[in-house]
């Protein structure tokens, strides 16, 4: 990285880990795109959390569904009316925005939370015990990560039907490899471990050990994987949402405000551009969010890996 | 959009570069199964090769089992060569035992496959199978272009950026990476479609224009391979050539923005870790000069993981890229599959998946060759 | 008319040498004023602990200082095989590259890491050769295609170049396999064409002493070639390297933190600490009389067989922010008020023996 002199903001105390955390943060400090990253991940999270007070859901409606303003399909441009303008069919784009950050995390922190926890599972129990029941295991996650991600998730959809939960379902499906495979990985590593054979020795139950020291040890990467899966999660939903594979038409997805533009590209005759919020505002706004948390997973990266290494 | 759920995940450095590997390095997977280490090359092509086997299978099994959360009456379509079949289901039912138990059903589904009969699409009105054969070229013209300009772009970019670290080129290379890997396929597709279609006028969706289209339904243009731009020199015909070409323009660029961010930044992490190595001061120490250093040993030793990971884009390329193929009307198996999805379409999607599924396996196992082929210390362990 | 920089006799010498490194931690001064002086044919060793500056100075000594660090003063004056003198510090691109690998070479500690994978040793090898001896090389062809001047095939163009080309391949092989010989290294046709992981650690360190003589440099310089050896190989090697420097008459500078090994083939010796040389004396002056506190622990802290086992009280200073005045004072048996204030100075005691403390000497 390039050579400064560092007198970082935040000092130490005799404590190692609070000199661990100052370490992180002085890191995170010096890029600044990590700070954009966290910026940008804050600013979804903050409209995540207030949807309800920057736009108001309609009485008597389910909250996540765009609230419409007449039949027409030609999509009105942003004005004093409504901020980002509409897009076909007259939904709000602004609200369909702000909640659409709601129905990105959802659909992100479920995929990615229930992934993790079952390849932790998964990968402890692999990783632990190896032999037949490795084997077996790892046979299972290699067939399901030989299939793309998409692909995959559009069979199950197709399966259990179009909506936000098909996909969900489909995601964690396609998802908890990766981590399981993370996770088994490390616990060989540590397992090969003396210290794991000291614990045997004392009498510590498998779980304990599991637990208490092989866990530990696996957070890091985990982490670093899980901010960097968000982002794909969310990618991948809103493309199904797109195919028309996910959310109903009207709802607040993202990937199928962007399906809603579909046939406002061309944009009116003599004006090219004329509906260019229909699909260029929705698209910034997953754009964002998307690399938001790839800089944040690309910083956690970048602080975690020197820490690995230096153990 | 690329195959492989692993490669969407978190790219550059060494911590993806080393999941990457647990999954594509046959070397460090052995070593990780706590299997007895690779004795020579011998024993390595036959244990992947007889792996192929059992791979394949388990391929086989994950889209049955997906085939069997639909009821029989769905089913059915999966196993008829002919809608008329349709008529009269209970036959159908009985004829390749949906009601049976589940193994035996899994015998009676697979002999169908091996047969050539991946069932009847009813959105497309004809076999599976014979859809996937007419569209494949398609896609496989689209691969062929995007591909190597991936590839070739992701590994000088990657090596210019590991060279020039922290000067303005590499955080230029860096940030045009990141926004690269976050943009949403189908809303770059659909931007540039706006801009250069809405916008200019050119660049139309589809793989040709209506007069070609004309051409080759009067026979005037005769298809011979399906990729058209191939058709066109087989047919010395300049018009159509670039017409198709035209049309391979936008989504290529789309697929190439994409995706040359992850090549980049695997090169980039395999060059700076390369760079760091003993043998680059060693090298340097003889009085080699940058160039030779860096092209003819960093260079080199990097490319090793890169290669990897360029056979599985490449495999997912010929998967079809559903998102840019849907974008782009450009009528490849992704195009064909997401319309299947759409429909509901079991047998189509279903097909797709076993393909796509069987092309990864492949691919894998090439990329594994071809690994223990370039790397000496694996071909002669 | 200004005196020369070097004596007659001279081959380097190293002057208030300054190297940091520009770290996430801060700046580590990892070379402070280092002095070091080296006659012809001489064998120079440097003794130290890890993170005493000896690797960073003996890759100084080749402008090949790893990033992040810099060279931020001194002066490093080398006399070339032709008798001019140059300040590697100063020289730049094709210059520089002229000295790598013909004047100074360097084998170094880890003989699999410091050999290409993905090339056969002879591939390497050859490498410094063709970089350095391509005249000479050439020269040979031409004799060789003298005698086939007039034949068919050479009035061809194509044909001539791939000839020419096969001749010199032929060339260079000879004298790769000419070169292993000297390295005592068997059946050297078939090791040519094998892969670096194909050739157990004691043959791949022949291969890179091999490759580091292959133009006859006048210095050699060696950081800790034996050390990740076995200690039979050890002696092997260290007796081949003794045997090539007769042969060669090559200047050496042996980086080590074996005194044994030290005993064994250096003349003189430097000690080096926490990035400063802190003695200089001959071989025997230095196990007779250690004047610096620090190697009188180091000496002492040899295990011998009956006697307690001492080490170093304290521990190797944080170079960042490194002790003021004589880095060693926090850890000195003798240390006084002056020590923490004012840096020693390196100076001469008696005859060719060199200290820096306040112990001896003004320093």
């Amino acid at each position: 990285m390039k050579m400064v002199k560092v007198k970082g903001r935040f000092r130490g105390g005799e404590s190692p880990r609070i000199r661990e955390l100052a370490f992180i943060l002085n890191r995170i400090r010096r890029s600044p795109l990590s700070i954009a990253g966290i910026i940008i991940v804050l600013f979804f999270t903050f409209i995540a959390i207030f949807a309800p007070v920057l736009a108001h859901p309609q009485p008597n409606r389910d909250p996540y569904m765009m609230p419409r303003y007449g039949f027409s399909p030609i999509p009105r441009p942003p004005g004093p009316d409504f901020l980002f303008g509409t897009t076909e069919g007259q939904y709000d784009l602004y609200y369909g925005i702000i909640w659409g950050a709601r129905t990105a995390y959802r659909i992100g922190v479920l995929v990615v939370a229930v992934s993790m926890i079952m390849g932790i599972v998964i990968g402890s129990i692999a990783g632990y015990y190896k032999g037949v029941i490795d084997e077996v295991l790892m046979r299972i996650t290699d067939i399901i990560l030989a299939f793309p991600a998409l692909i995959l998730a559009m069979a199950f959809v197709v399966a259990f039907g179009r909506g936000l939960d098909s996909i969900t379902f489909a995601l964690i499906l396609v998802w908890w490899p990766s981590y399981a495979r993370l996770v088994r990985g490390e616990v060989l590593k540590i397992t090969a471990e003396d210290f794991v054979e000291a614990a045997k020795a004392i009498g510590c139950s498998d779980f304990r050990i599991m637990v208490r020291h092989v866990l530990p040890n696996t957070i890091f990467p985990l982490i670093v994987m899980a901010s960097l899966d968000i982002g794909s999660v969310v990618l991948t939903a809103a493309a199904l949402s797109f195919l028309g594979l996910g959310a109903p038409t009207g709802y607040a997805d993202w990937g199928q405000i962007i399906s809603l533009s579909r046939n406002w590209i061309t944009g009116a005759p003599g004006n090219p551009f004329a509906y260019w919020h229909t699909y260029i505002i929705p698209g910034v706004f997953l754009f964002l969010f998307v690399m938001g948390w790839n800089l944040l997973g690309d910083a956690l990266r970048d602080v975690f890996d020197p820490m690995i290494r230096r153990r | 959009m690329i195959s492989g759920k692993a490669i969407r995940s978190p790219a550059n450095i060494l911590p993806f570069f080393f999941y990457l590997s647990k999954i594509a390095n046959p070397y460090i997977r052995v070593e990780l199964q706590g299997v007895r280490m690779v004795n020579n090359i011998k024993t390595y092509v036959a244990r992947r090769l007889i792996l192929l086997l059992p791979t394949v299978l388990g391929v086989t099994i994950l889209i049955f089992a997906v085939a069997q959360l639909f009821d029989p009456v769905q089913r059915a379509s999966l196993y008829i060569r002919d809608p008329k079949q349709l008529r009269s289901i209970d036959e159908v039912i009985e004829k390749y035992g949906l009601n049976q138990p589940i193994y035996l059903q899994y015998f009676s589904w697979f002999s169908q496959v091996l047969q050539g009969n991946l069932g009847w699409s009813q959105s497309l009105h004809m076999q599976v199978l014979d859809a996937i054969i007419t569209r494949f070229p398609a896609t496989l013209e689209l691969a062929l272009y995007a591909a190597p300009l991936t590839i070739f772009l992701g590994i000088r970019l990657g090596k210019l950026s590991a060279v020039k670290k922290d000067t303005l080129i590499d955080h230029l290379t860096r940030a045009f990476a990141i926004v690269g890997w976050s943009l949403p396929a189908f809303w770059l597709g659909i931007v540039l479609l706006a801009f250069f279609y809405g916008g200019l006028g050119i660049f139309a969706p589809g793989r040709l224009s209506p007069w070609a289209d004309v051409l080759i339904t009067t026979g005037e243009f005769r298809v011979y391979t399906g990729l058209y731009t191939l058709d066109a020199i087989l047919n010395l015909n300049g018009a159509v050539f670039l017409d198709a070409l035209s049309h391979l323009i936008l989504p290529v660029t789309t697929l190439t923005i994409i995706n040359v961010a992850l090549i980049m930044r695997i090169m980039r992490s395999s060059m700076l870790e390369q760079l760091g190595k003993t043998y680059i001061i060693a090298a340097r120490a003889r009085g080699l000069d940058d160039k030779k250093v860096i092209d003819k040993h960093a260079a080199k030793n990097a490319l090793i993981p890169v290669i990897t990971l360029s056979g599985l884009l490449t495999a997912g390329m010929l998967s079809g890229m559903v998102i840019t193929e849907t974008i782009f009307e450009f009528k490849g198996i992704g195009y064909f599959a997401a319309h299947a999805a759409t429909q509901l379409d079991i047998p189509a999607v279903l097909g797709f998946a076993l393909l796509t599924g069987i092309i990864f396996v492949i691919a894998n196992l090439i990329v594994d060759l071809l690994y223990a082929y370039i790397d000496p210390r694996i071909r002669l362990a | 008319m200004q005196p020369p920089v070097l004596a007659e006799k001279e081959q380097l010498k190293v002057q208030d040498l300054m190297v940091r490194f520009y770290t996430y931690e801060g700046i580590v001064k990892a070379v402070e004023k280092a002095k070091l002086k080296l006659r012809l044919g001489e064998t120079l060793g440097i003794v130290g602990e890890t993170g005493s500056g000896k690797s960073v100075t003996a890759l100084t000594i080749m402008a090949l200082t790893p990033t992040p660090g810099k060279v931020e003063g001194g002066n490093i004056y080398f006399r070339l095989t032709s008798g001019e003198i140059v300040d590697v510090l100063k020289l730049r691109g094709v210059e520089l590259l002229k000295i790598r690998g013909k004047e100074i070479s360097m084998i170094f500690q880890e003989p699999n890491a410091a050999l290409d994978p993905l090339y056969t040793v002879g591939d390497q090898i050859a490498e410094a050769i063709l970089t350095h001896r391509l005249p000479e090389m050439l020269e040979r062809v031409n004799q060789l295609k003298k005698k086939e001047a007039d034949s068919f095939l050479m009035r061809l163009p194509i044909f001539r170049g791939i000839f020419e080309k096969r001749l010199l391949n032929q060339v260079v092989r000879e004298e790769i396999v000419q070169l292993l010989r000297l390295m005592e290294i068997p059946d050297p046709e078939r090791v040519l064409d094998s892969y670096p992981h194909e050739l157990s650690g004691g043959m791949q360190q022949r291969i890179v002493i091999a490759i580091a003589l292959a133009c006859s440099p006048a210095l050699l310089l060696a950081d800790e070639p034996t050390t990740n050896l076995d200690v039979t190989v050890q002696a092997q090697i260290l007796d081949l390297i003794m045997r090539l420097k007769q042969r060669f008459g090559m200047s050496i500078i042996y980086i080590t933190h074996d005194m044994g090994v030290i005993a064994e083939i250096c003349d003189r010796v430097a000690v080096m600490y926490a990035g400063n040389v802190v003695e200089v004396a001959p071989v025997k002056e230095i196990f007779k009389n250690p004047l610096h506190p620090y190697t009188k622990a180091l000496l002492e802290s040899i295990p011998k067989p009956g006697s307690a086992f001492k080490s170093i009280p304290g521990t190797v200073p944080n170079l960042v922010n490194p002790p003021s005045g004589c880095r060693f004072h926090p850890r000195c048996a003798y240390a006084m008020k002056k020590c923490s204030v004012e840096v020693p100075q390196l100076k001469e005691v008696s005859k060719e023996h060199n200290v820096a403390c306040f112990l001896h000497g003004d320093a």
